[in-house]
């Protein structure tokens, strides 16, 4: 079975960024970093999580294995 | 393994009783045991560092930072006053998770405003409504040179016309005008006064006490604020969403809530250009992503001429001169 990662895109104005994490922790974890560090803000983890999109893992095993860093995609 | 057979059971008995696996497996559900788990008090917290930065800084830093945190005091007492409609009207749709998860918003909304109202007291000392409303900055001192945006007292007017809607929806009317209102009602106190409007207002706070190193309380308290807002801006999307799946006109509201107030969100109103010194471009861009993250999170699509209007530095609010 193919094991789905999670997608969070940047919606700040000008901003492409994206990001795809292997499970929802690590793809709260990746956004709120990204608003931290590119735009001096902060990002509640309910509007992350309720935003995030599924989409194939790059190596299926990998989404649902052990939390790894976000890639930065954008 | 023969399934149970529940056919020679009453079912008005069986109507005595809400959970099902389904509810206590969903989102709203887990919104509701994460506030659980996520308590915390008021009394926990120590003002006399608050206290002491009150009495360091100058008058301006002081007219500044009341200006926001007074406009908190009676925001959070509002939207505590003004959320009973939604619960009566969660009830009225039969939504039993939406009615548990929004016992610890209501009682979330009452600590805020605890949280403020103790603020104010120990560290300003100021508590009774006369002491507290000589620190509020007035409305209508706030206009658009323009001409073409009004500044409206949304907490103080949205709140209690859609909540009244509500509640009139919900005595006898159809499913479909109660979910129609409870659209409305949510899109004004979660989406826009919550989800949006105030999002500034916390940053505002946070930069200028890291900014002047100071007041550590206060910060505090908007960090753990801000840890509940994201469950009830979310818990109200997410409702609109579920609705608006149901019947796609109700997307409609929320376009007519945004654009009856649209003037509180095209320029930073008084409050938020209180407190000296800080970059407000920021701010309005921020309001932008808040206002895509809403829709997104409701599945509708934003307006563009809102975010264009927020985003041009030509919009600009003057703040301190009489209205007409």
């Amino acid at each position: 079975m193919t094991a789905l990662a999670k997608r969070w895109t940047c919606v700040e104005p000008g901003c492409e960024y994206e990001l795809v994490a292997p499970d929802v922790a690590s793809a709260i974890e990746g956004a709120q970093r990204h608003i931290a560090e590119a735009h001096s803000s902060f990002e509640l983890e309910e509007m992350i999580e309720d935003v995030l999109e599924d989409v194939q893992s790059a190596s299926g095993d990998e989404a649902s294995g052990p939390a790894r860093s976000p890639q930065a995609l954008g | 393994m023969t399934a149970t057979d529940y056919s020679q059971l009453d079912p008005n008995v069986v109507r005595k009783f809400h959970f099902t696996r389904e509810m206590v497996e969903g989102p709203v559900y887990r919104k509701y045991e994460k506030a659980i788990r996520k308590v915390w008090s008021v009394e926990d917290l120590d003002f006399t560092q608050d206290a002491k930065d009150w009495n360091r800084i100058d008058d301006e830093q002081r007219r500044g930072l009341l200006g926001v945190t007074v406009r908190f005091l009676a925001g959070e007492q509002n939207v505590t006053d003004e959320l009973v409609p939604m619960l009566v009207a969660s009830h009225a749709l039969n939504r039993f998770d939406w009615i548990v998860y929004l016992s610890t918003f209501l009682m979330e909304e009452a600590k805020h405003a605890e949280f403020f109202m103790r603020w104010h007291d120990r560290v300003v000392g100021v508590l009774e409504p006369e002491e507290v409303a000589q620190h509020f900055l007035v409305r209508g001192k706030t206009i658009d040179p323009s001409g073409r945006f009004e500044v409206r007292d949304v907490l103080h007017e949205a709140l209690p016309y859609y909540g009244e809607r509500l509640l009139d929806a919900t005595m006898g009317s159809t499913e479909a005008e109660i979910e129609r209102a409870f659209v409305a009602f949510s899109a004004a106190y979660n989406a826009f006064v919550e989800g949006v409007l105030t999002m500034p207002s916390y940053e505002i706070v946070l930069d200028t006490t890291d900014r002047w190193n100071a007041f550590p309380t206060l910060r505090q308290g908007f960090k753990l604020i801000l840890m509940d807002e994201g469950r009830h801006i979310t818990f109200g999307t997410y409702a609109c969403k579920l609705l608006i799946e149901k019947d796609a006109s109700y997307e409609e509201e929320i376009h007519r809530v945004f654009d009856a107030y649209r003037g509180n969100l095209v320029g930073l109103v008084e409050y938020q250009k209180a407190v000296p010194g800080l970059d407000l471009d920021k701010y309005q861009t921020m309001k932008v992503r808040h206002y895509r993250n809403r829709c997104r999170e409701m599945g509708i699509t934003p307006d563009e001429t809102l975010i264009e209007q927020i985003l041009d530095p030509s919009i600009d609010f003057v703040v301190g001169v009489e209205a007409g």
